[in-house]
């Protein structure tokens, strides 16, 4: 890349984009945006379950990322970077949301000694034999039908990879509610990935 | 270990996040346990199934639009940016003036309030007389003032 010659974007890998962006280059940082803005806004609509908040989230996040980026260091990918602004800003979000409305008598229940109530249903393979999209699509509608505290919980740690401790630290619980909620949210999308095969046996 | 406890272990144990101690003990305890391994098996495959089929979704709007929005929002966080620095500028150069003003201030007020204190306040004056003496006290601030012969 040299002179005056605007480098081919598209061509370029993250790392160069990043190095570009953090000099200034907005054109760099938006073909980041480009490259990334699905996964972010997916990872916002899982948390949220609202077009509109994902939306509005995933947008920040990126603002966030173009005023903090001289602190991306290259310690994880780009990617994983943006998406734990995202992650981030979605619990700011939904703790403000949850200082106006109670928590569920359900979610106080399974908080409180669901486990041993509620003990395996889980089974080995449960979604054997069903094509890849219909399980993807299968798994978004079973994760919008926990709570969004359960639902938290298995997002930090199937998909962000978060460490117990590290999801009681970013959510404000204990690492034993984190395991609790994690459990129940594990067995509740067993059962309904069962329900799934029991519909196309019959 | 109670019936929950011992749960938790074994998810505890899938996700690899036991202490070696402690995973040598469950170990030993799922060689003998059927219910237990199906369990662990169970919570390995469906922690396979979730990760390898995470929920896909697709911006719902065009790079240019979405990129417009970004960039505008980028664009006004940086006038706020701007606007907090001026005006905690603008604030510093107040200080500059502020500080050594009200410092003087302070100072013309203690030394006033000193100077009163102990100038006109009280003033105390005697004399001698080859049979009395006399001594007279005033005070500017109590407004009074009091003769004393003996």
């Amino acid at each position: 890349m040299a002179g005056s010659l605007k480098p081919d974007l598209a061509a370029e890998t993250d790392e160069a984009l990043v190095s570009l962006a953090k000099g200034g280059d907005m054109e760099a940082f938006e073909e980041l945006v480009h490259r990334h803005r699905d996964k972010i806004y997916a990872r916002a609509m899982i948390m949220m379950r609202n077009e509109v908040e994902a939306l509005d989230l995933s947008q920040e996040a990126w603002v966030k990322a173009w005023q903090r980026l001289h602190q991306f260091q290259g310690d994880s990918t780009f990617a994983t970077w943006a998406t734990r602004i995202v992650i981030n800003l979605c619990l700011d979000q939904i703790r403000r949301q949850k200082r106006t409305r109670a928590e569920s008598i359900e979610q106080m229940e399974e908080e409180t000694g669901g486990v041993e109530r509620h003990m395996p249903v889980v089974e080995a393979n449960p979604t054997e034999g069903l094509e890849s999209e219909d399980v993807r699509k299968r798994i978004d509608e079973a994760l919008g039908k926990l709570t969004e505290a359960h639902r938290t919980v298995v997002v930090l740690h199937e998909f962000e990879g978060l460490e117990y401790k590290e999801i009681a630290k970013r959510v404000g619980i204990s690492i034993g509610t984190v395991m609790s909620r994690l459990f129940y949210a594990r067995r509740r999308l067993a059962s309904l990935l069962q329900n799934l095969r029991k519909e196309r046996s019959e | 270990m109670n019936n929950k406890e011992w749960t938790l272990d074994l998810q505890a144990y899938v996700d690899g996040e036991l202490e070696p101690s402690r995973r040598a003990e469950v170990e030993r305890v799922l060689a003998g346990d059927v219910e237990a391994r199906d369990l662990v098996a169970a919570l390995r495959a469906l922690g396979e199934v979730v990760r390898a089929h995470e929920p896909a979704e697709r911006v719902p709007e065009t790079r240019e639009f979405y990129w417009s929005q970004v960039q505008r929002r980028i664009r006004l966080a940086e006038a706020a940016d701007a606007r907090q620095a001026a005006g905690a500028s603008r604030a510093a150069g107040w200080l500059r003036w502020l500080v050594p003003t009200l410092g003087v201030a302070a100072v013309v007020v203690v030394v006033s309030l000193n100077r009163r204190a102990t100038g006109p306040v009280v003033e105390v004056a005697s004399a001698g007389m080859d049979d009395a003496v006399g001594m007279t006290f005033r005070s500017d601030t109590d407004g009074i003032t009091v003769h004393w012969l003996r």
